[in-house]
């Protein structure tokens, strides 16, 4: 590894993260938890701990997710919600709904619906996107209009079916169109933590390129990287990290501009395993952080995606505002 | 290396047209010509940045597209002209990516005294821990010939490098191309608009026009009123300083 002053320090953030992941875990865990009494304290932990393990999965892989897909696309102000996968989250849901009700099995069983999240919006989203690669010569910057434009396509099919559906239907569906933490069972879980640990192994090369790849194409080229197969491979990795962690709790990417920002912004370094880690840990603290505030302060009332929105708007604002020589 | 027949059309037009050339071994060589002429296209071709339509390019006997991109990148190194990097980057790391070919991202100490060599060479030693966009133009490019020196290759193609440079640093940077070709031996390839740092700094000149090979030859042989006045389509004057040839324009 390369040995100057930007090293120093990191030791510190990652503790200082770490600690913040840490003491947000033991409060979200602990706070009125009855410790009292051993019987509700163990029914509030078993509750709570599967919450716990969705957020910080769901951490992880929009963390990660984000960091790679603004280094491919050289630009810190991106978000992998511009692939259009949270309308397809949405049309999916809305269509299930639609044509087979909110009653049948496949919307009622979590299991079975986040199977069939996880397949639609895996196929559709690789076969959509590994060919608009090959048919637009690896211009990743098409590939970003192609899919904003099929965001608003998704999201015109999806309001056109809620438009004609049951008001009745359309109360359940709205459930499960907002971001969720809660009442994700353990079979998802673990599924979801093989799939990413999966993708992580498959993508593990491509992943140390990913530093040569900011350099840009040119340069990755000249340094003898195969760029439009990395980036390729790393975009699928992408789209897939975003689609298990939609399935399991709903769209929250736009999560992903907030914690990949700020995980570069205390980090000021092009290593991508640190900035991976800075995300995924930035992102543990920020959900567990305001899912507890969600619970505990506004008693469930105010769905934890409101912060998220309020608070990526916020930011996202200042990033345009205030950092552009950054972006 | 030697390329022929070289072909390369965008949407029909065709933007190098049937190219064929050996580029002279130890030698630097400058690639000039109007704007539009091909010159920055068939460079791109040379180091497999752009996809060529047909023709062959051959590097050291073999094919180009034969051989492992990872392989020939320690054997051919390529600076283009749009280089900017979103990261926050030190000059050192910079640099140390020119070693990425031989040693991924896990530099051993060897790769660490050729990056040392390489900056102490572009006389960056006060800048190696600066981040590059803190730099101006004439350091970072400064910062960019240490990393190509770094991957430590037998050829190095430059695309305009004295572009958006004054003359002071200009001048410095063509000073330091004959360096690479005359200390370290290196064959160097360069794409250039300034006729005058072709004539003054290289040995040989290839000049296109429409895609194709005008002249090629010696700096003597191609820079001449005639040949000048027929590619440029400007009058010209000569007059010679150095024993070199330098072109008056107007």
């Amino acid at each position: 590894m390369v040995k100057s002053k930007t090293y120093r320090g990191y030791g510190k953030i990652f503790f200082g993260l770490t600690a913040l992941v840490l003491a947000a875990s033991a409060a979200y865990l602990l706070v009125d938890s009855k410790m009292y009494n051993p019987r509700l304290f163990e029914f509030a932990l078993k509750l709570r701990i599967p919450t716990l393990l969705v957020m910080m999965i769901a951490a992880f892989a929009i963390g990660g997710a984000s960091i790679v897909f603004q280094s491919i696309i050289n630009n810190r102000i991106v978000t992998p919600c511009l692939l259009g996968m949270n309308s397809m989250y949405s049309l999916v849901h809305t269509a299930v709904v639609f044509f087979v009700g909110s009653g049948s099995v496949i919307a009622v069983n979590t299991n079975l619906s986040f199977a069939i999240d996880l397949v639609i919006m895996g196929i559709t989203a690789t076969f959509i996107y590994g060919y608009l690669f090959q048919k637009t010569n690896h211009n990743v910057l098409y590939v970003l209009l192609i899919g904003t434009v099929l965001s608003s396509f998704f999201g015109s099919i999806q309001s056109t079916l809620v438009r004609v559906m049951d008001p009745n239907e359309y109360d359940t569906l709205l459930v499960s169109l907002v971001a969720d933490f809660n009442n994700v069972n353990s079979g998802i879980i673990l599924f979801s933590l093989l799939l990413l640990a999966a993708l992580v192994f498959f993508l593990r090369k491509d992943l140390a390129l990913l530093d040569v790849i900011t350099l840009g194409k040119d340069q990755a080229i000249n340094l003898g990287v195969d760029y439009d197969r990395t980036v390729r491979r790393l975009l699928l990795g992408v789209v897939l990290c975003i689609a298990v962690a939609t399935a399991m709790v709903g769209p929250v990417s736009f999560l992903g501009l907030i914690i990949a920002n700020i995980a570069r912004q205390m980090l000021k370094t092009y290593r991508h395993i640190w900035l991976i880690a800075g995300a995924a840990l930035v992102g543990m603290a920020a959900i567990i952080a305001g899912q507890l505030i969600m619970e505990h302060v506004f008693s469930f009332a105010v769905p934890i995606s409101t912060f998220i929105t309020i608070g990526g708007g916020i930011y996202f604002l200042y990033l345009l505002l205030f950092k552009k020589g950054e972006c | 290396m030697n390329v022929c027949d070289l072909i390369k059309k965008y949407d029909g037009k065709t933007v190098v047209d049937t190219v064929s050339f050996t580029i002279p071994k130890g030698k630097v060589l400058s690639l000039i010509g109007p704007n539009g002429a091909g010159k920055s296209t068939v460079m791109g071709m040379i180091s497999r940045l752009i996809a060529k339509d047909s023709g062959v390019i051959r590097f050291e006997g073999k094919d180009i597209g034969k051989w492992k991109s990872r392989e020939l990148a320690k054997k051919l190194a390529i600076l283009t002209q749009h280089n900017n990097v979103q990261m926050k980057l030190t000059v050192r790391e910079l640099v140390a990516f020119g070693r990425f070919p031989y040693s991924g991202s896990r530099l051993t100490k060897e790769d660490e005294k050729m990056i040392d060599q390489a900056i102490s060479y572009m006389e960056l030693e006060d800048f190696q821990d600066r981040f590059i966009d803190e730099l101006s133009g004439g350091q970072r490019q400064r910062a960019y010939i240490a990393m190509v020196i770094a991957q430590d290759t037998e050829y190095v193609l430059l695309d305009e490098p004295t572009n958006n440079l004054d003359i002071y640093h200009a001048s410095n940077m063509m000073r330091t191309v004959r360096k690479l070709c005359d200390e370290l031996g290196k064959t160097v390839i360069l794409v250039l608009h300034e006729i005058n740092y072709a004539a003054f700094y290289s040995d040989y000149i290839c000049a296109f026009v429409d895609g194709k090979i005008a002249k090629f030859g010696t700096v003597e042989e191609v820079v001449t009123k005639e040949n000048l006045s027929e590619i440029y389509k400007v009058d010209f004057e000569i007059i010679e300083i150095n024993n070199k040839p330098l072109s008056v324009y107007y």
